[in-house]
């Protein structure tokens, strides 16, 4: 179990570094077009037009979904931050139960954003929303993936709630000693 | 409920779940549900998807994570060493010799890279041991350091500019150019001081030594290219040739050609920066992503109105409005991250700051040095928290190094509000727009 966790978690945040990395590709395509084009009209060629339709849209959706995949394993990897000036000059067993705690009011909020999340999912399958530019996407895709997302956080949280309060260490508390 | 009663409340809900330990975008949440709910009767499930999704689906925030990943390219790559090697000749001659390699290294990387703690640790690795080496007084190298260091944020690239400007609606392009000459303005600062504590701190000066200057010549010309990565990136931004995510994709692959040009780029390496780099960008996103929540759940309760016209009525001078918020924020820097101060800001106090006639895009470079400050505060401060790994003191020690350096952005700070044009200046001579 705890293995299979383990792997969720870094394989959505790989996912997510992929979809950062399609950003950067796709850009990169259309900043080598327009150059490509340039280079033609100097010279007199035709240009080849190449360019990525609704680049500026579909990148704002890769980030979206990136983002939201990217949330658990950023969980994990004690990416988040916060403050712990308090919590590390409890006593150990009260800073362990205040630690579950604050990690189960955690899960409950990201039940809450899935929860919200879901429904506005749903809304856009219903009323077939698709996005404003010249490519026609689905918002129910990206919508989706933030639905999900936000499902793999609210794991890693009751994850780690759970092993808090069974007396273990959660992967993040190694990554936070010394920081905020 | 009335607002009286309201605003404590929510202060308390904040400052109670984040002294618990709660991460911040979800201290952040937790606040939005609570003024929702309890100053309006509109649904807070839909609100909340449809104020991140708008929040987040914005194309200027792609920058943020090709930004970040181009810094934790070069962080990777032999960049620390050459940037020592290469500007210790420049700094020989003037009084203070090498600790101005701080100022310069930081200033310098800070053009690459959009965080203050990444600059410290880059600049900071090589530089403290080859200070410390050669006799350099503790104080002072880490001290020049910690307050260079915060440069990352101000100098474009710039990660709080770019958070500031997507939640703002304010253009990331102009806000990275204001943030240029106030960044070229503190470098003069901590400079000059440098070299006046030098003169009246002479016992505590090493005895110079001549040294190899052939080596440090091709140290230099190995830094040429980072230069040059530096102008086409911010230079695409200033000539209106690329927008701010086009001109990060170009130092991404710069960046990577430049790491693999020396020998220093692995595939292990590259995997590694881009992981880094999504890590990062997924906390501030998070913490961006509760801030939109935050701001449409204030705007139901009326405070951010509400404060904006109480100091509309007081008659309060932009400066007197200006030095009470600058006291307000480094007290939230001691406890707060950069980031975190930005959003918290935004959601509450921009109103305030427009209705008193401030301008947004300088107000974003005034709040980058308010942030700056707050980096080297104690008890949490990022820039501390850096220095602490590679130098092994404690934190109350690092910011009384700091402190002298904390005054000199205070004075900037004031220098500032009292010419804005340091700020506006630049921005306003960009070819479009």
């Amino acid at each position: 179990m705890r293995v299979i966790l383990d792997r969720l978690y870094a394989a959505a945040l790989w996912l997510s570094a992929a979809s950062f990395a399609l950003i950067a590709t796709l850009v990169l395509i259309q900043v080598l077009g327009r150059l490509t084009d340039r280079i033609a009209r100097a010279i007199g060629a035709p240009p080849p037009g190449i360019t990525i339709p609704s680049l500026a849209e579909i990148g704002g959706f890769l980030f979206l979904g990136g983002v939201f995949l990217g949330l658990a394993g950023t969980f994990a990897a004690g990416g988040h931050v916060r403050v712990t000036l308090l919590t590390r000059s409890l006593p150990e067993g009260a800073s362990r139960w205040l630690g579950a705690l604050v990690a189960a009011a955690a899960a409950g909020l990201a039940a809450f954003s899935t929860w919200s999340s879901w429904l506005q999912f749903l809304d856009s399958i219903k009323f077939n929303s698709v996005s404003f530019g010249m490519v026609k996407v689905p918002l129910a895709i990206p919508q989706g993936v933030m639905t999900l997302g936000l499902i793999l956080l609210l794991i890693a949280l009751i994850d780690a709630a759970v092993t808090l309060a069974k007396g273990g260490e959660p992967s993040y508390a190694a990554n936070e000693a010394g920081e905020a | 409920m009335e607002i009286a009663t309201l605003a404590p409340l929510l202060i308390v809900v904040l400052f109670a779940t984040l002294a618990a330990g709660l991460w911040i975008g979800f201290a952040l949440i937790a606040v939005g549900m609570v003024a929702m709910m309890a100053a309006s009767s509109a649904p807070v499930t839909l609100v909340f998807a449809t104020k991140v999704w708008g929040g987040l689906t914005i194309w200027d925030l792609t920058s943020l994570p090709m930004f970040i990943w181009m810094g934790e390219i070069l962080v990777r790559s032999r960049l620390s060493s050459d940037m020592f090697e290469g500007l210790a000749p420049f700094t020989r001659r003037l009084p203070g010799r090498l600790l101005h390699v701080n100022v310069l290294g930081c200033a310098l990387f800070a053009a690459v890279s959009g965080s203050s703690a990444a600059t410290t640790a880059t600049i900071g690795r090589m530089s403290v041991p080859e200070l410390t080496k050669r006799g350099y007084d503790a104080r002072m190298a880490i001290g020049t350091l910690a307050g260079s260091g915060t440069f990352g944020f101000l100098i474009p690239p710039s990660i709080i500019l770019i958070v500031y400007g997507a939640a703002t609606e304010q253009s990331i392009a102009r806000l990275f150019l204001a943030g240029l000459v106030p960044g070229l303005m503190l470098a003069c600062l901590f400079s000059g001081y440098i070299a006046i504590w030098s003169l009246f701190n002479r016992s505590k000066m090493p005895e110079p030594v001549a040294s190899d200057d052939g080596k440090g010549t091709r140290a230099f010309l190995r830094l040429l290219p980072v230069v040059g990565l530096i102008v086409a990136v911010i230079g695409s931004i200033y000539a209106g040739i690329a927008s701010p995510t086009e001109a990060a994709v170009i130092g991404v692959l710069g960046a990577l050609i430049l790491a693999s040009a020396t020998g220093a780029m692995s595939r292990a390496g590259f995997l590694d920066a881009l992981r880094a780099a999504t890590i990062t960008t997924c906390m501030i996103a998070f913490i961006l992503a509760g801030a939109s929540f935050l701001t449409v759940a204030m705007g139901y309760t009326g405070i951010p109105r509400a404060l904006a016209a109480w100091i509309g009525e007081m008659g309060l001078s932009p400066y007197a409005l200006l030095a009470a918020l600058t006291v307000f924020f480094v007290v939230m820097g001691m406890f707060l991250d950069g980031i975190s101060i930005v959003v918290l800001t935004v959601s509450i106090i921009l109103p305030m700051v427009t209705a008193a006639g401030i301008d947004p895009i300088w107000f974003g470079v005034f709040l980058v040095l308010v942030v700056e400050m707050s980096q080297i505060t104690p008890p949490v401060g990022f820039n501390l928290f850096v220095l602490q790994k590679i130098t092994g003191k404690d934190i109350i020690t690092l910011a009384g190094y700091a402190a002298p350096f904390f005054g000199l952005l205070v004075l900037a700070l004031a220098i500032l509000s009292a010419f804005p044009q340091i700020a506006l200046w630049l921005p306003g001579t960009m070819l479009t727009k």
